[in-house]
């Protein structure tokens, strides 16, 4: 039996937006077992006749007991680099993707009409959307709300995505996102406003992985990096991360984390914008979520005390904040191109991409596994088969994958 | 040859079938309540990461499956801040009464478990608690509801933030014990023995006195006389040391409002228009005036607590026509808890003005104290001065002093020490400083 077999539901959903068709095809067992999941099998779903879909897939971990493993990633051919890129999505739109029953989406085609796509139950459902054409992301949320049925996460576009703007980014609810490589605008040339994943069903697990989970977090709680968890840790290691994180003061409220992740590196602040409508005690306060670290940075360079309010504008109309920085200028690297431009590059050096690729296959957080040089593959990979035999050949399909994944 | 049944042998009754439980009260059962185990959770700490969910729903389906989850995490995307639905584990938990099949039961343990035999999953429960704790699984339709994992919480031990914590309760209330020894020795002292003691009562050459009875006095007879000031600063000097506590553990007619609240749990509320706690000063302003106005201590002849001491008495038990005020006004605590002592009550209105020079103050931390899923001692209090939506919101709420009756049920009550007594220039509690 694959032993990835019992955290995937094995299934593809496989959609087809120009005729409107949706089918769901069992995930092949050999290309899983050699590929693991997540970036590395989204990068066979694209190669062939496919270099026009858009593939959105989870690793095997993702959703489980292992810790961060709230990672979706979106594979498709920049409109921003020109080449294949895989776009990390946190929070929670990895597991409730598999929890709706789905492991891997494609999509292909464009439809002629702007389009939701609702997961549910292991099916996609194509609803028309034109009355969402144009609103903002608040707005468009509260109006999927009101006009679906229940989901639990959401990807979306904003109108930037709708006016065809390269630096349009795709945003997880109304929370922003770190899509750097145009995925906004490529879901909005294919006229997709939304997926909603349900995220009601479930995943089997290992007996052994909450235990497994408890130890991995207990191992890094001695580093430094986990006593001093939080936004500004995790700011102050980036280029003008420091500068950045001044600019915050005292409007930080609250550091958040993704799914079942014991590192909270994204903060909630509340301010005052400029443009704040007036309430009964003066100008009324807003809340943001800050998750996009070097967006924050560029934003500040750019923006100076202004950067929370444009902040602000950049989530509700689906910009990239990192917009302000010129791709390329800060971060030639050709590995953070690949990795979609918004992975924070810590620690710099050979290691970063190893260990992005990592984190995309087996569907971690690559910020945290980056945080976390101590916790290795045999770690995770512990959480799938248990050490001997069939854990060294998972080891060496891992090594291969990762390795032909950087140098696709 | 069997006998036909006919239709009435068919019909099923639900109290013979499962006959509800009742509790028995017992006298080491009111000092030495059962335990109430639940788990709190804190806001301030909860990150949002859902840990929570994924291993109570491992437990309840043995998949990952964070809406079959007996807790559920929600976040407020606007205010970034976290709200936990979990199964408080009520003393007198809603859930049971409105379950018509009789499925949810409290333990001898204080748990509150939904027997599945009996469960027809009609969400009745979710919809009389007020926390809608009990959670129905969108897919299976099941109704799923904190066990508390039989006394081990796995949520509690996998939250990496500690932001839930498990707590089994207090096991013994020693200050409830010492309040309720206190006034029962107090009333038979002032009432039954020393006859009059509270209005007027002199040793020697000693004397004490009712404060509000002096300022009434001095009123009707023009004259202040240094005896009688020096005779009330007893209770005034009391009160600037520990604020009202004559008003918490000595005052008879407290005791017997304290009792009158024993026997009428269920209150019919108070009229918003007569709530404020200012007409107290107002009835101890109309009692000086009235009483300079008309020659003699006019609401001494109607006071409660000068009544009880006067009329009720060995030698004087059912002689006055006095004795008809106790029970009319000890029938406003059908409306409110300590109605008199909140709104009306002169004598409490003196000492709450000189609780302005007290030394002590209860302080509620609300670092130490769990927020939202406690507040116990807002549920306490009897003058209802502990503000619940601070608590909720993290802020130490602010007590005021010149209404708190000392009666530390709130310290009692509190499972997590967050309540205390300080100092007045102790700005805030000590954790709250992380001093």
């Amino acid at each position: 039996m694959n032993p990835l077999q019992p955290f995937f539901n094995m299934k593809v959903g496989m959609v087809d937006l120009s005729v409107s068709s949706t089918e769901v095809v069992s995930l092949d067992q050999g290309e899983t077992a050699a590929y693991l999941g997540g970036a590395s099998l989204n990068r066979i779903f694209i190669e062939g006749d496919r270099h026009d879909a858009l593939i959105f897939g989870t690793g095997p971990l993702t959703g489980s007991f292992a810790p961060a493993s709230a990672l979706l990633v979106a594979t498709f051919k920049s409109p921003r680099f020109g080449k294949i890129c895989h776009v990390p999505f946190m929070l929670s739109a990895g597991p409730d993707m598999k929890f709706s029953g789905l492991d891997f989406l494609v999509i292909q085609g464009g439809a002629t009409e702007p389009s939701v796509l609702y997961i549910h139950r292991g099916g996609v459902r194509i609803s028309p959307a034109g009355n969402l054409q144009g609103l903002s992301i608040p707005e468009l949320i509260t109006a999927l709300k009101r006009d679906y049925p229940p989901f639990r996460s959401a990807i979306v576009t904003g109108p930037a995505g709708d006016r065809g703007m390269i630096d349009a980014a795709a945003s997880v609810g109304g929370r922003g996102g770190i899509d750097k490589a145009g995925l906004a605008s490529r879901m909005a040339a294919k006229n997709i406003k939304a997926i909603l994943f349900r995220g009601s069903g479930g995943l089997p697990f290992r007996n052994e992985n909450p235990e497994q989970s408890r130890e991995l977090i207990t191992k890094i709680a001695a580093d430094k990096n986990y006593r001093h968890r939080g936004f500004l840790s995790l700011l102050d290691k980036l280029e003008g991360g420091k500068e950045a994180g001044k600019r915050l003061g005292g409007l930080r409220k609250k550091d958040l984390a993704c799914y079942h992740c014991p590192f909270p590196c994204m903060t909630h602040v509340e301010f005052t914008g400029q443009d704040a409508p007036r309430g009964k005690g003066g100008k009324t306060k807003e809340g943001l979520l800050l998750l996009d670290h070097l967006g924050w940075i560029a934003l500040v360079g750019k923006c100076g005390k202004d950067a929370l309010t444009s902040l602000r504008n950049c989530l509700q109309e689906g910009l990239d904040p990192g917009a302000a920085l010129a791709p390329g200028d800060k971060f030639p690297r050709q590995a953070h191109i690949l990795f979609g431009g918004g992975i924070a590059p810590i620690p710099p050096g050979d290691l970063w991409g190893k260990r992005v690729a990592l984190a995309m296959i087996l569907g971690i957080c690559p910020l945290f596994l980056l945080m976390f040089p101590r916790i290795d593959e045999r770690d995770l990979l512990a959480f799938i088969a248990p050490q001997g035999d069939l854990g060294e050949a998972m080891q060496k399909n891992l090594s291969s994958a990762i390795e032909s994944l950087l140098t696709a | 040859m069997q006998e036909p049944m006919n239709e009435g042998d068919l019909s099923l009754d639900i109290n013979v079938l499962r006959p509800r439980s009742v509790e028995k009260k017992t006298l080491s059962g009111y000092f030495m309540p059962p335990r109430h185990p639940f788990i709190l959770f804190d806001p301030q700490k909860c990150t949002g990461c859902g840990t929570c969910e994924m291993i109570c729903s491992a437990r309840n389906t043995n998949r990952v499956a964070p809406l079959s989850a007996s807790v559920q995490v929600l976040a407020d995307e606007r205010s970034g801040k976290n709200l936990a639905i979990l199964c408080q584990h009520c003393r007198q938990p809603l859930c049971i009464p409105a379950c018509p099949t009789r499925a949810i039961e409290k333990g001898s343990d204080g748990i509150v478990r939904i027997n599945k035999l009996f469960c027809t999953d009609c969400g009745l429960c979710t919809m009389a608690c007020p926390a809608a704790a009990p959670l129905k699984d969108p897919d299976s339709r099941e109704i799923h509801k904190c066990d508390l994992c039989e006394g081990d919480p796995l949520c509690v031990k996998h939250c990496p933030e500690t932001a839930l914590t498990f707590t089994r309760g207090k096991a013994f209330r020693w200050i409830k014990g010492l309040r309720w020894s206190v006034q029962a020795i107090s009333f038979a002292m002032l009432v039954i023995v020393f006859i009059g003691t509270f209005c007027y009562f002199k040793a020697g050459n000693v004397a004490f006195s009712c404060p509000a009875g002096t300022l009434q006095n001095i009123a009707s007879s023009g004259a202040i006389v240094l005896v009688g000031i020096s005779s009330a600063a007893a209770l005034l000097f009391l009160t600037i040391l520990a604020g009202r506590l004559f008003c918490g553990w000595i005052c008879p007619f407290g005791f017997v409002l304290d009792l009158v609240d024993k026997i009428t749990p269920k209150k019919l509320g108070w009229p918003s228009f007569l709530k404020s706690r200012m007409t107290k000063y107002g009835v101890l302003a109309g009692a000086v005036g009235g009483s300079y106005a008309l020659g003699f201590q006019a609401f001494c002849t109607v006071c409660p607590i000068g009544t009880l001491c006067r009329s009720y008495g060995v030698q004087s038990f059912f002689k006055s026509a006095e004795l008809a005020i106790v029970p009319a006004l000890a029938s406003l605590e059908i409306a409110q808890r300590r109605s008199w002592c909140r709104y009306f009550c002169p004598v409490g209105a003196v000492l709450g003005i000189m609780t302005t020079l007290r030394l002590i103050k209860i302080v509620i931390g609300a670092k130490k104290c769990k927020k939202f899923s406690c507040i116990q001692c807002a549920e306490v209090c009897p003058m209802g001065i502990i503000d619940a939506d601070q608590l909720r919101e993290g802020i130490s709420p602010r007590i005021p002093m010149t209404e708190c009756i000392m009666c530390l049920r709130c310290l009692d009550r509190c499972p997590y020490d967050a309540a205390k007594i300080r100092f007045r220039w102790q700005r805030t509690a000590p954790e709250e400083d992380g001093r």
